[in-house]
This record gives structure tokens, C-alpha cells and sequence, in this order.
């Protein structure tokens, strides 16, 4: 296990920190009435996108959920791109065609996120055997959510890459809830980690709010990984801080799971251990936030000022392989 | 023939008595001997419509299981269970008549094989792909959940079908909802060429039984004793309502996939070390060793046997198939509704 520089450690708050901001942002925006659809919110779930993606190396492969911002943001994407798609300006990476976090880059190494979220799986088992078959050191990570290991794809992946042997890492993020199914009710284990051995598959679970016991589990499991060895399934245990989306206000979720986890913030943990190991003074943070605000603000105003795609352009990349918004 | 089954006490975990032993040699020869009778006799003879599909071999899993069902339970053959059928009332006339796509076979020649049912017996019919046998069992397992009297279902699939995704949604959804269901894996070796190295990265299927948060059991399902001892716990565990189970029976595809199937691809030493392992030796010699049965009653049971089957093909042979004007019959559920009658 290599040790994070001083460096790195700010990055990790910057990324949560930032991961956190773009969030309030979308919802400002959305109940301005500037957002296209809806906002599907990573509140309190930040530091599974942060800690596994930072882990990553550059060849590596990513399939995002919708909750997942975090992780495209440190493998590249800016707020600005977020915005754009959001609000559906033609500067935007789909071109103002799709919403949310609906695109990606396979310069950067972000697949496109699959609404059927079990889906993921098997396709994400294809790239990994892609990076096998060509011999490339590459890893596959793939994010699911607890409702997501319930489908059919889920179980079909998982075991064609367990057959295979494939570089394989399965981020389960346990985040208590599928829209307003609880998983006492998606599931009769206590864990999805408890699926792993019936695909002959190690399993590691992990605090999901703890985001340096997140980066370090990735670390250990993309080292097996890379050794061959075949697949991991990394359960993070976490919290959905808000409805599904914004148009939901959760009122299914017990007021006091909330107070409970509100307690466990990752961003507010992260800041303490800091603080404790005295891994970032005031002025530091106080310049990160500084960067995070500016950048914020630039990329918003950047977005309210882009144009919405022309009409006329509306069929052209659906077709053409290499169009621009492509 | 005709077997009436009465409902026994919920709870029963004494082992079986020597007159239910003789019964499950009885099944297991009907079994081997009818099905030879198909895939060596007359499908050789061109009298067949369609593929033969058997479970030599296998024949101890539907036995060992079925023979504990009382009334009102129901159960989900797979393809290479024909016990199962034979043990729940169906009778060898029909049988042969379905298979030879005769008017009086259970689809009146309109399906072949054991693509047969009775929902009076308390037998779905397969469903060829049998991943979405599971989620239909489920679908039965909550219908006797919600009456209330207690009844199991028993669903059979082989290792191939374990890595569908219908699998896993019913497995999940059986466990998460208490289902009354026994999930039996028969657990053959090869799914059609596949083995099972090459279909998950686990040794004993049972694992998955945890996975969802219910035992799993692997038995020698060969051994129609062991069969039989792992299924009435899981049946009882049903019955109490405490929901399913998984119970992994490892046994050997003694032929092909069917009859069209020469099976090169399985190495001849494991027919070789499996033949060693049959189920019907192993419960006579076991009988014999205890002195539950005695050579002379073992023949005779052969010699009805032999009766029954030539005079269940004699019949079918003798019966007419389906009028072509009569096809459209019993497609669309009204008058004509046979099926759900019978």
C-alpha cells in the first residue's frame, strides 16, 4: 500500500469538496427551473465516487451511476461539463441530447452510465475481457447500488467474470435504499457482500463515508486484480442523504436513519482527520474552497451563458459515427 | 398407473419405510426402463416426434424428492426428471402417448416430450428455457404462502440454468418473501456441452443458498437415500414457513443432451467412473444388505415393469393421432380448455 503525499490528501478533499458543491449547485439550478429532467443527488455518498476513482491508474475503465459525479470529475470531467448536460446546452458533451450524467469518454475512461443499472454489469465484464484478451494491465470498475444486485444482468456479469477470471471490480454501494425499497426488503443477507462466495468471489465491505478506508480498499483489491486473479466485490456501506431525486422527498425514510448518518458525513470526517493529522492548515483549506467557489461559480455562468442546441442538428450525431456532440 | 397420495403430517423425519423403499426402486427402474425404452427403441424406430431427452442416470433426484409431496404441493420437473411425473399420477399411457404425439396424450399431440402438466396433480409443465421455471415457482411458491395450508413447491433445474439472471431474481425474491420453495439443482455436470468448470468459478453450487440468505445443501444425487433425507428437511423448513432452500444433487448426464447427441466431448472415463455410481444398483444392493427386499421380489417388480411399458406403448401405438381440423382447439382458453380441466 503506497502512502498518500500531502498533496494527495488535499486532493481528496478537494474532489469530495467539489463532488459536494457541484451537487447544491444542480439543485439551485433545478429549482430555478434551469435544469432539463431531474437531479439524482450524491449527497453523503461521496467519498465511494472519490476514494475508489482516485485509486484508479490512467488505462483503467469506469461505469458511473447517476450518483457517481464524483468519480467523472476526478477522472477528468469538470463542473462546467456537468452543468452544461444538466441544463442541456449545446456545449455540453452529449450536445444537449441527454441529461443528467448521461455521457462519457473513453479518452478518460468513463463509460456512459446505463440507466438499467444491473446492465452495467455485463457490459463492464466485456471491457474487462477486452483489456484481457489485448494484454493491458487494465482494470473495470463497475458501480452498482444495492437494487441494482437484485437483477437478473447483476448475476449474469458477475458470474461470466468469476468464470473468466476477469479484471473485474464491482463497487456495490449500499446506500440503503432502491428508490423507496429498503434492503431488508431487496435482499435477506445483511450484506451484499454475502454474494460473493456463490460466485467463488473474495468480498470486502467497507464504511462508505470513510473515504481514505475506500481509497485503501480499492488500492488492495485493483492489486489483485492486476495480478489476474480475478473479480472483487467491494461493498461500500453508505447513506442516500436525499430522495431518489429531487422531485422526492423521501418522506418513506425514517427521520432518524437521516439524523443517524448526518452524524457520519463524510466530507465533515474527512475534514476532522485532516485537522487531527495535521494534513492541511486553515490556509489550505481555506485556498481549496477558495479554487472550488471560483471554479464553481466561472463554470455555472459559462453554462447559463451557452446556447441550447440547434433543432436542426437534432438527428445528425444519433447516426453518423465520429459527429460532433458524439 | 395411478398412484393416490395422501397428505401426511406436516413434520416427518423418520427416514422412509421399507414399503416406500420398494416404491422408490419401483420409480427408479420405471424410470431407466421407460426411458430406454424411448431413446433406444423407439426413437431409433422413427415412432418419436421430436428429440428424446432423458436423465439417465439422474434418475434418484426426482425420486428421493418427489415421493415426499403430499396433496396439494406442487412441482416443477425438469426435463430429465420423468420420475417426477410417474410418482404425481400421470400414467405411462400418456406419457408414451405425448411422445408419440398421439390425440389422447396430455396435449393431444399438439407438444412432445414431457412438456406435459396437470394442475390437478400439482404439475407445471417445463418451461424449455428453464431459467424462467424459477420466478413461475416462486410465482406458485407466494399463491400457496398466501392459502395457508402449508404446501411446498419443488422446482428442478440443472447447474446450467444457475447462471441465468431468472435464477437469481427468483432465488432473491424467494428468500427476501419466505417462499415455501426447494430449490433442486440437478446439478449434471454438462449443460448441453458446457461443464461446469466453464459455468461458474465455484465448487459446490450450494454456496449460492447462503448468498440469499438460505441454507444450501450439496448431496450425492446419485444416492437416492441422501436425496431423500436432504429434501425432507428442506421440505419441512417449507412447510413451517421458515421459506427456501437450495439443494445442489451432484450426479452425471449419462447420455447426451438427447438422443440426436453423441456426447464425444465428454471424456469416456466419466461415463466409466459414473456408471460405478448408479443410483439403481446402489439402493437394491442397500435393500438386499438389510433384508428390506429379496431377489425374487426384485424380479418380479421387473417383470410388471416390463408389462406395464409394453403395454403402454401397445396403446399408444394402437391410438390415433390428432385430426388436423381439431389443431386450433385449446389454444385460447373457452370451451375447449382441456388443459385446464384435466
Amino acid at each position: 500500500m503506497r502512502n498518500l503525499t500531502r498533496s494527495q490528501y488535499h486532493d481528496l478533499y478537494y474532489y469530495l469538496r467539489l463532488n459536494r458543491r457541484v451537487d447544491e449547485q444542480l439543485v439551485n439550478l433545478y429549482r430555478q427551473g434551469k435544469v432539463v429532467g431531474g437531479v439524482y443527488s450524491s449527497l453523503g455518498q461521496e467519498a465511494i465516487s472519490v476514494g475508489t476513482a482516485y485509486a484508479l491508474e490512467p488505462q483503467d475503465v469506469i461505469s458511473p451511476l447517476i450518483r457517481n459525479v464524483g468519480a467523472m470529475m476526478v477522472r477528468g470531467f469538470r463542473p462546467r461539463d456537468i452543468f452544461l448536460q444538466y441544463m442541456g446546452r449545446q456545449d455540453g458533451p452529449t450536445g444537449g441530447r441527454d441529461a443528467n450524467t448521461h455521457f462519457g469518454d473513453l479518452q478518460r475512461g468513463v463509460l456512459a452510465p446505463i440507466s438499467m443499472l444491473g446492465e452495467t454489469i455485463p457490459v463492464m465484464a466485456g471491457v474487462a475481457l477486452a483489456g484481457k484478451m489485448r494484454g493491458e494491465k487494465r482494470v473495470a470498475l463497475a458501480y452498482v447500488g444495492d437494487g441494482a444486485t437484485s437483477t437478473g444482468p447483476f448475476h449474469e456479469g458477475l458470474n461470466f467474470a468469476a468464470v473468466l477470471k476477469l479484471p473485474l471490480l464491482v463497487i456495490a454501494e449500499n446506500n440503503g435504499w432502491a428508490y423507496s425499497t429498503p434492503t431488508e426488503k431487496q435482499m435477506a443477507v445483511p450484506d451484499i457482500a454475502e454474494r460473493a462466495p456463490g460466485y467463488g468471489i473474495p468480498a470486502v465491505r467497507v464504511d462508505g463515508n470513510d473515504v481514505l478506508r475506500v481509497y485503501e480498499s480499492t488500492r488492495a483489491a485493483l492489486e489483485r486484480l492486476r495480478g489476474g486473479a480475478g473479480p472483487v466485490l467491494l461493498e461500500c456501506k453508505t447513506m442516500r442523504m436525499k430522495g431518489h431525486a429531487e422531485h422526492d422527498d423521501a418522506r418513506y425514510v425514517p427521520k432518524e436513519v437521516f439524523d443517524k448518518w448526518r452524524k457520519k458525513d463524510p466530507i465533515v470526517r474527512f475534514e476532522k482527520l485532516l485537522r487531527d493529522r495535521r494534513l492541511m492548515t486553515v490556509e489550505e483549506k481555506t485556498e481549496i474552497e477558495g479554487r472550488i467557489e471560483r471554479e464553481i461559480r466561472e463554470d455555472v455562468d459559462f453554462a447559463e451563458s451557452s446556447l441550447f442546441p440547434p433543432p436542426e442538428g437534432a438527428a445528425r450525431p444519433v447516426w453518423e459515427s465520429g459527429a460532433e456532440g458524439a | 398407473m395411478t398412484t393416490t397420495r395422501a397428505a401426511r403430517p406436516p413434520e416427518r423425519t423418520r427416514g422412509p419405510d421399507p414399503a416406500r423403499l420398494e416404491r422408490m426402486l419401483y420409480y427408479l427402474k420405471v424410470t431407466r426402463e421407460s426411458e430406454s425404452r424411448l431413446e433406444r427403441v423407439l426413437y431409433r424406430q422413427g415412432k418419436i416426434v421430436g428429440g428424446v431427452y432423458t436423465g439417465r442416470g439422474q434418475e434418484a433426484i426426482g425420486v428421493g424428492s418427489a415421493i415426499q409431496l403430499a396433496r396439494g404441493d406442487v412441482v416443477f420437473p425438469s426435463h430429465r426428471d420423468f420420475s417426477s411425473f410417474v410418482i404425481h399420477g400421470v400414467s405411462l399411457r400418456e406419457i408414451f402417448c405425448n411422445w408419440m404425439g398421439r390425440a389422447e396424450g396430455p396435449t393431444r399431440g399438439r407438444e412432445n416430450t414431457l412438456h406435459i402438466g396437470s394442475l390437478k396433480l400439482g404439475i407445471i409443465p417445463i418451461i424449455s428455457p428453464l431459467g424462467d421455471t424459477l420466478p413461475v415457482a416462486c410465482g406458485v411458491g407466494l399463491a400457496l404462502k398466501q392459502r395457508g395450508r402449508g404446501n411446498v413447491v419443488l422446482v428442478h433445474f440443472g447447474e446450467g440454468t444457475t447462471s441465468r439472471g431468472d435464477v437469481h431474481e427468483a432465488m432473491n425474491l424467494a428468500a427476501v418473501m419466505k417462499l415455501p420453495v426447494v430449490f433442486i439443482c440437478n446439478n449434471n455436470a454438462y449443460a448441453y456441452s458446457t461443464p461446469t468448470e466453464k459455468q461458474f468459478a465455484v465448487r459446490d453450487l450450494s454456496a449460492r443458498g447462503p448468498a440469499y440468505g438460505m441454507p444450501g445443501a450439496t448431496v450425492d444425487g446419485n444416492d437416492v437415500l441422501a436425496v431423500y433425507a436432504a429434501a425432507q428437511k428442506s421440505i419441512a423448513r417449507a412447510r413451517k414457513g421458515e421459506g427456501p432452500s437450495f439443494l445442489e444433487c451432484k450426479t452425471f448426464r449419462m447420455t447426451g443432451h438427447s438422443a440426436h447427441d453423441a456426447a464425444e466431448y465428454v471424456p469416456a472415463e466419466l461415463f466409466k467412473r459414473w456408471e460405478k455410481k448408479d443410483p439403481i444398483p446402489r439402493l437394491e444392493k442397500f435393500l438386499l444388505s438389510r433384508r428390506l427386499i429379496v431377489a425374487k421380489r426384485i424380479r418380479e417388480l421387473e417383470r410388471s415393469i416390463q408389462q406395464e411399458i409394453n403395454e403402454a406403448v401397445a396403446y399408444a401405438e394402437a391410438s390415433p393421432l390428432p385430426e388436423g381440423r381439431t389443431a386450433v382447439e385449446g389454444v385460447y382458453c373457452g370451451e375447449q380448455c382441456w388443459w385446464l380441466k384435466d
